[in-house]
């Protein structure tokens, strides 16, 4: 039996994409999390934004994240087909702790 | 400012914003914090200047490095 790990991956999506292409882009990402016995918790739209470098000529990128959990052995499968995905510029996953409801942080006083 | 009680004479002088404030950590998503941290040109601050204990140091380090690395912020150069 393999054990389920929560995640959070970052995506950043081509901004070229027309509205229903990132959709689908989007679809294809967490049509890949379930098919590897996984589950898809949430979704943050976080938007377009402008990139602090550029990366493969992009110099922006519409930014999602994720919360999911899959398999532990199934990462190393969604890796290969993220690399082969033209349309997502940069993906990042991280173990995480609790699916987060809101991305919100408290103020660092002065 | 610290105390001048004989306990706290040793921690004079700066201290932790993050201990201060009671956090847990440091997350690679919360920009306008991490800002604070690097120079205008993206380096990563040494502690010494801002008083941050090794551990957020630590923390702050990893936060930095992930959001550089996913195009939050810049390895180098200024932001337009």
């Amino acid at each position: 039996m393999t054990r389920k790990q929560l995640y959070e991956g970052m995506y950043i999506l081509r901004s070229t994409l027309s509205e229903g292409a990132r959709a689908k882009a989007l679809e294809r990402i967490e049509e890949g999390i379930k098919e590897s016995g996984g589950e898809v918790h949430k979704v943050h739209d976080q938007g377009r934004k402008k990139l602090a470098y550029q990366m493969d000529g992009a110099k922006e990128g519409h930014y999602y994240l994720l919360f999911f959990s899959v398999p532990t052995s199934a990462l190393d499968e969604l890796w290969r087909d993220y690399h082969l995905n033209e349309d997502l510029i940069r993906f990042m996953t991280l173990r995480a702790d609790e699916v987060k409801e809101e991305i919100k942080f408290h103020e660092l006083p002065q | 400012m610290a105390s001048d009680s004989p306990e706290f004479r040793k921690k004079r002088g700066k201290s932790c914003p993050f201990t201060a404030a009671g956090w847990k950590g440091v997350d690679y998503k919360d920009i306008e914090t991490l800002k604070r941290f690097i120079t205008e040109q993206g380096k990563i601050l040494p502690r010494r200047v801002t008083g941050v204990s090794a551990k957020f140091q630590r923390y702050l380090n990893n936060a930095i490095k992930r959001a550089r690395f996913i195009g939050l912020l810049p390895f180098v150069g200024e932001e337009q």
